[in-house]
């Protein structure tokens, strides 16, 4: 019998009260899940925890359900609406276009522009064969005519290819030119290649074109026997402006198209121009079609667009500038940014559920390990009815979304100083390329992830899931550590998202009195940072509970929530860094990179922001000086002597993972107190690069000053407020003997001043220190 | 590496990397010795002695195929020692069937194993 395997997803995140949600469930093994509906309160199983702490709810949607084995669409490609099917070319036809293969030989065949059926061998495309050569594919169902180029593509180099066929003599060109420049390609022109080929034959075979077969820009059409129609063979790289034409171009025709040129309008069937529908706000998954058809072609999981193309010239550095130097479209047989799977099971959610955090548990067989799964989801009330709320950090939850760098990064052991512990969760994970990649990894041809999605299981936003590199709870597991704190201490708290707030903006946090960060809400779109701007200067008070926050700039599309764009650029602690010019988002034309590179250092709104992360060890906060100063005594008022933080479920220390520094120089509002600082950090917790002009030796922990954890408190106009931490592991300390600790009770002072209507102790500033009240 | 060997690697990088490498080993094996074995099974993560760190430093650093890696069996209960694959998508394989009752002792075996494999190279 099958080893038993659940994983689901739902259609969104954040669901309130009276909404529907979907279930998307995909299993092996089995035909039914035993189902609950479980509030879940606590997510870490470290001993010296509470351990995992859930809450079963009664609903009707538990039980027994019915769950199937589902299948994925992998690989982005191009659709094009074709319903008159003008490109079933009974005809002389040419193909052409630029491309700049990431990786042509693969041992797989890698179509480019096909109107091709892989199943039953019928249509005409050209592609990359596995050997790394340019074919041309003609096929009539029975028989296939190939013609295959003399030199081998090169990889990462601009070229201009295309194909002719003669439909009476049978005679097929075809045509392969390097376009390379001094910047658009991986090498310059001092490389003695040739990357030219021009060959012929003739064909004794015909295109027959099935109606039902759709052309396809990176794969061609396939059928399995138990999923269905499919797109296999797609390809990994760039393509910019490509056509196809209802005659037989002679060289001198194709020659003036590799320079820039349009065919000859009345030749026409399709010209997808690729730089058309820029705005100075980005540009969506549509590539137009300038031909006299308009046949558009629709992006599946996010070809990647706003990439430079083959006329790139160095100068500009985004399509604001030069929208026609951005025709590059980026494509890659692993990415997936909506697994598309049937709906399992549907649920409204109850009007009298409480807002928080809950999930679905589903077990079959054992019911442990991969035959248990938890399908997490947020419920937000319908109307708000607490003064405290917090708000998940759900686009860092994406950005790190079945992350794999235990598996695949050399960088990973120097960096947590710890061999990775992994777990059956985590190797089929890696296993299964269905369940895609998050912005820490890079695709196979080596480009960086810059879209990621929760359309998709997403087994790292899982209680009890430690993550393998740091051998801690991150995260998603992390945060229900607060959770359980304010379970524990019975405050009564709504639950909000990213997703809401980037939405809603301002309007969505208005009514509460404080709102409690993530341990690691990392990546921000600007609306988000807006929000929480406005919500603090208007009088909100936010309890910044972890570190490393507001960091990366995002991006979501209004059409398409569930799925988040990031570009990482020269600075940052990063996992990949965008090419040279690719800096600036499809989503919304906005710079990528770091919020500080832009004019919004973390210091700005938080008063602290990143300066190291380390993973071998944690350490303690030491009170200091300014924490007893009269308007601010209050927040570690029942702390016994200086020390705060010295245990947790993460390294045994409140102080640790990431951590963040006051800096004046960055932003930190001049007012603010530092509360308390770690120190006695190991040199495993490095300076973070941003802050580097010159590396030289000794920007570690036990040389280094500035490696530390600072916990800061200032106030706000209108009575608002920001406490911050400055450290990912407070949030891990809270559980500590049962709640009761002195990073638990500095955070409840914070709280419970933080929700009172009115002043905040200690009273507001002014001018000068002398004028605090 | 010989001359001859040299020419059938088309990135060059690495062939200064591997004579890097055996350096780095040659000197690395001087630093073993029972005290930062001793050291490491005291205190496996955090701020060592300069020479268990630069032994660690170099293990930390190695390429991916078939690096160890702890499995964990049953949290904070079992634990054994695999070696990943290196390549996206293939699993990783067990080493040995031994069974370490805390994460920290399977730090240590794991350890013990890179020490072996560093002597022997």
């Amino acid at each position: 019998m099958a080893e038993i395997k659940i994983f689901g997803y739902t259609d969104k995140l954040s669901v309130k009260q009276g909404e529907k949600i979907d279930f998307h469930v995909s299993a092996d093994g089995t035909k039914t899940a035993k189902a609950q509906l479980v509030k879940l309160i606590h997510g870490d199983e470290h001993p010296d925890g509470p351990g995992y702490i859930d809450q079963e709810i009664d609903n009707k949607i538990n039980g027994e359900w019915k769950v199937e084995k589902q299948f994925t669409q992998l690989g982005s490609f191009l659709k094009v609406k074709d319903p008159e099917n003008k490109l079933a070319i009974d005809g002389d036809f040419t193909i052409f276009g630029y491309i700049y293969p990431s990786t042509p030989k693969t041992g797989h065949h890698q179509w480019i522009f096909s109107r091709w059926d892989n199943k039953t061998n019928e249509g005409y495309g050209i592609g990359i064969n596995k050997d790394g050569y340019l074919e041309l594919v003609v096929g009539d169902g029975k028989e296939v005519d190939y013609l295959i180029s003399e030199l081998p593509i090169v990889k990462k180099i601009w070229y201009f290819v295309a194909a002719t066929f003669n439909y009476k003599t049978g005679e097929a060109t075809l045509y392969q030119e390097g376009v390379l420049t001094r910047y658009n390609s991986l090498l310059g022109k001092v490389v003695p290649y040739d990357y030219r080929s021009h060959t012929k034959t003739t064909f004794r075979f015909k295109q027959k074109n099935n109606p039902n077969t759709p052309f396809i820009v990176s794969g061609a059409e396939d059928l399995h026997e138990l999923r269905g129609r499919f797109i296999s063979g797609t390809y990994a790289g760039k393509v910019d402006r490509h056509g196809v034409c209802s005659k037989v171009l002679s060289k001198e025709d194709l020659d003036k198209i590799r320079d820039g040129d349009l065919p000859e309008n009345n030749s026409i069937v399709a010209y997808w121009d690729t730089t058309v529908g820029f705005s100075d706000n980005g540009i969506n998954n549509t590539v137009i079609d300038i031909g006299p058809n308009k046949l558009n072609s629709e992006g599946h999981n996010h070809p990647v667009r706003a990439m430079t193309g083959w006329n790139w010239n160095g100068k500009n550095d985004n399509f604001r500038l030069a929208p026609k130097e951005y025709g590059g479209i980026d494509f890659h047989p692993d990415s997936i940014t909506d697994a598309k799977w049937n709906i399992t099971n549907s649920m409204i959610i109850p009007e009298d559920l409480k807002s928080g955090i809950y999930a679905i548990r589903l077990r079959s067989g054992p019911g442990t390990g991969l035959s248990e799964e938890y399908v997490v989801f947020f419920v937000r009330p319908k109307k708000p009815n607490s003064k405290l709320c917090f708000l998940v950090p759900t686009a860092s939850y994406l950005a790190y979304a079945n992350e794999k760098l235990s598996f695949e990064a050399t960088i990973i052991q120097p960096m947590t100083g710890q061999p990775p512990t992994i777990t059956d969760i985590d190797i089929e994970q890696y296993k299964n390329p269905e369940f895609g990649l998050s912005t820490y990894d890079s695709f196979a041809d080596g480009a960086g992830v810059c879209f990621s999605s929760y359309k998709r299981p997403i087994l790292n936003m899982r209680p009890k899931y430690r993550t393998s590199g740091m051998g801690i709870t991150w995260q998603f597991p992390a945060d229900l550590s607060i959770i359980g704190w304010l379970e524990h201490n019975k405050y009564e708290y709504d639950i909000i998202t990213d997703e809401d707030l980037h939405k809603e903006g301002l309007d969505c946090v208005k009514p509460y009195n404080c709102l409690i960060t993530g341990t690691h809400n990392e990546y921000y779109s600007e609306k988000m940072l807006n929000a929480l701007e406005d919500f603090v200067s208007e009088g909100g008070r936010v309890f910044s509970s972890g570190a490393n926050s507001y960091y990366w700039v995002v991006a979501f599309s209004d059409e398409q929530p569930w799925c988040m764009e990031v570009r990482k650029l020269e600075a940052g602690m990063r996992a990949w860094a965008a090419k040279p010019g690719e800096y600036y988002m499809q989503t919304t034309g906005e710079k990528g990179g770091l919020w500080r590179t832009r004019g919004r250092p973390p210091q700005k709104f938080a008063g602290v922001g990143f300066i190291a992360e380390g993973f071998d060890t944690a350490e303690k906060y030491r009170k200091m000086p300014d924490a007893w100063h009269r308007t601010v005594s209050w927040i570690t008022e029942g702390v016994e002597g200086e020390i705060i933080g010295d245990h947790g479920l993460a390294y045994g220390g409140a102080a640790g993972v990431e951590i963040d520094r006051y800096d004046l120089s960055l932003g930190t509002p001049p007012h603010t107190k530092i509360i308390a600082s770690s120190g006695g950090h190991s040199d495993n917790y490095v300076l973070v690069t941003e802050e580097l002009l010159y590396a030289y030796a000794g920007l570690v922990g036990s040389l280094d000053y500035r490696i530390r954890a600072d916990m800061t408190y200032f106030t706000a106009p209108n009575n608002g407020a920001v406490f911050s931490t400055g450290s990912i592991a407070f949030g891990q300390s809270l559980p500590s003997n049962n709640f009761n600790n002195s990073a638990s009770t500095v955070m409840k002072n914070v709280i419970d001043a933080f929700i009172k209507d009115g002043k905040l102790p200690g009273g507001a500033w002014t001018l000068e220190e002398k004028q605090w009240k | 590496m010989l001359p001859e060997q040299s020419t059938e690697i088309d990135d060059k990088d690495e062939v200064y990397r591997k004579r890097y490498d055996k350096m780095q080993r040659e000197f690395l094996k001087t630093l073993i010795c029972d005290e930062i074995i001793e050291e490491h099974k005291n205190k496996p993560l955090g701020q060592h002695s300069e020479a268990l760190e630069r032994v660690l430093y170099y293990f930390r650093r190695a390429g991916m195929n078939d690096k160890y890696v702890v499995k964990c069996e049953e949290p904070f209960k079992k634990y054994k020692i695999m070696a990943l694959s290196g390549v996206r998508g293939r699993s990783p394989r067990l080493v040995e069937d031994k069974i370490y009752e805390t994460v920290q002792a399977a730090y240590h075996g794991l350890f013990l194993r890179r020490v072996q494999d560093l002597m022997e190279a």
